[in-house]
Parts: C-alpha cells; sequence; structure tokens
C-alpha cells in the first residue's frame, strides 16, 4: 500500500524543526494539512513534497464561456421511483 | 442557500484551482490552461473541473470531478443549486460521490434534498441513495471527498444510511 500522508511528527523530523512549528505552520495555513478529527492531522505526501519545492499555483484568469454541455449532474442514476418527467 | 455574484463566481473558480493545485491534484484539459471558464448554459453558470490525485507513477488513476450548477435568483446573484462531487478511485476500486439535483424529487421521495453514492467495489452498488451532509461548495467538497482517499481504504458504506 502506498504511503499517501504524513503526521506532524515526520514532518518535524523531515524538515529538522520541532512538533510545534509544525502545526504552526498548518494553523496559518502556511503547509497544507487535512483535520481527520479533532486530534488528526494528516499532510498529504504530494502536497507537502510541492510545498517543500516552493510550488505556488498560478493564479488563473477567469472567463464564461458557452458550456460545451451542461454540467451533467446525476445523468444517467437511477431515481428513486423513476420519474423521467423530472430528468432534464 | 449558497449565493455568489457572478464576480465572486469567478473568484471561487481561481480559488477552487488553486486549492486542488496546492494539495497536489492535477487539473485535467480544458481547465489546466491558463484561462479558465465558467461554463454558461442558458442563464445557468457551470463548474465542471476534473482532477487526478497524485498517485505513484505504478497505481492506477484517482479521479476527482467538481461539477456544480448556479441558478441566477436575482440580479446580479446566482445561488448553488446543483452540485455533483466525485470519486473514482481506480487502483482501489470505489467509488463516492456528494450530490446535490433533482432537488423536489429527492424531498418528495426521501424529504432530503442531498445524497451521497458509495460503491466500496466500483459499479456495484449495495444501496442507491444514502443520506449526506450539505456541501458548502466545491472546495469543501474537494476535501471532503481528498480525505476519504487519504483514508488509502475503500470505503465502509454500511457506516452510512441508505435512503434507497
Amino acid at each position: 500500500m502506498e504511503k499517501l500522508y504524513y503526521t506532524p511528527r515526520e514532518v518535524a523530523h523531515a524538515l529538522a524543526i520541532s512538533d510545534d512549528a509544525v502545526l504552526d505552520l498548518i494553523h496559518r495555513g502556511d503547509l497544507p494539512a487535512l483535520r481527520i478529527s479533532p486530534r488528526i492531522i494528516r499532510i498529504p505526501i504530494a502536497a507537502f513534497e510541492l510545498w517543500r519545492a516552493g510550488f505556488v499555483p498560478r493564479r488563473r484568469r477567469v472567463s464564461i464561456h458557452a458550456a460545451d454541455h451542461g454540467a451533467e449532474i446525476g445523468v444517467g442514476e437511477r431515481l428513486p421511483e423513476e420519474a423521467p418527467a423530472l430528468r432534464r | 442557500m449558497i449565493t455568489a455574484s457572478t464576480d465572486e463566481l469567478h473568484a471561487y473558480l481561481a480559488d477552487l484551482i488553486e486549492t486542488v493545485e496546492r494539495y497536489g491534484a492535477t487539473v485535467l484539459p480544458p481547465n489546466d490552461a491558463y484561462e479558465v471558464y465558467l461554463g454558461r448554459d442558458g442563464t445557468d453558470l457551470v463548474v465542471d473541473l476534473a482532477t487526478r490525485l497524485p498517485t505513484g507513477p505504478r497505481s492506477r488513476p484517482v479521479d476527482l470531478v467538481l461539477r456544480e450548477r448556479w441558478r441566477p435568483i436575482e440580479t446580479g446573484r446566482m445561488a448553488l443549486a446543483e452540485y455533483g462531487y466525485e470519486l473514482r478511485d481506480h487502483q482501489l476500486d470505489y467509488r463516492r460521490a456528494l450530490h446535490r439535483h433533482d432537488v423536489e424529487h429527492f424531498v418528495r421521495s426521501f424529504d432530503v434534498a442531498v445524497h451521497e453514492h458509495c460503491e466500496a467495489t466500483m459499479g456495484h452498488e449495495t444501496c442507491a441513495h444514502y443520506a449526506g451532509e450539505p456541501v458548502a461548495g466545491a472546495i469543501d467538497g474537494f476535501f471532503r471527498l481528498y480525505r476519504e482517499w487519504l483514508a488509502g481504504a475503500r470505503p465502509d458504506c454500511s457506516a452510512l444510511r441508505c435512503l434507497g
């Protein structure tokens, strides 16, 4: 099984800083992490490696364009008591 | 009800892409370019963002797709009318999805506006629709599904409440 995340302690070890310093980076929103429960935080390895390499996502320019197709949400899904007239 | 102005939706899509990329997801075409689009479908605006989660070179892909339909409610503002956030893990062969669509139908049938899907083996449903908590937009949907993927195991669908 491929390992997908580090614990804050593993990151602290990798960066040679304290556990508290890692938590501070997370709480400041600097280091990407996910809170799994009130006491469990995980740092995705892929996100950590990008962060360590200094990766900053490029801010995209957004415009409005005719949709190639509508957002197909739930298409093909079997609805309870199927009522075809309700489907788009 | 989640609402936004058109300008806010522009920033929302840019924020969403920054977030998923920060967490190592790859944005797939056509939104992998510098210029990205909100789709216009009649008077609705749609978000349709396909991403691939970071896996090893020998792993099968893990796709996380975020789709939304925003509908005008008053001049200059839109409401999040429908969403479909989908995780398909082809490595572990499971599917999770968080849905809001056909709301009148689901309210009439189950008295809920939103539902979820859970296939511990992709393509094999033991229940067509599960109860779910409303999702507060695509970033929230991304994190909920990313968290499931990060667990590194097939979901326990039996822990969810089957609606029918």
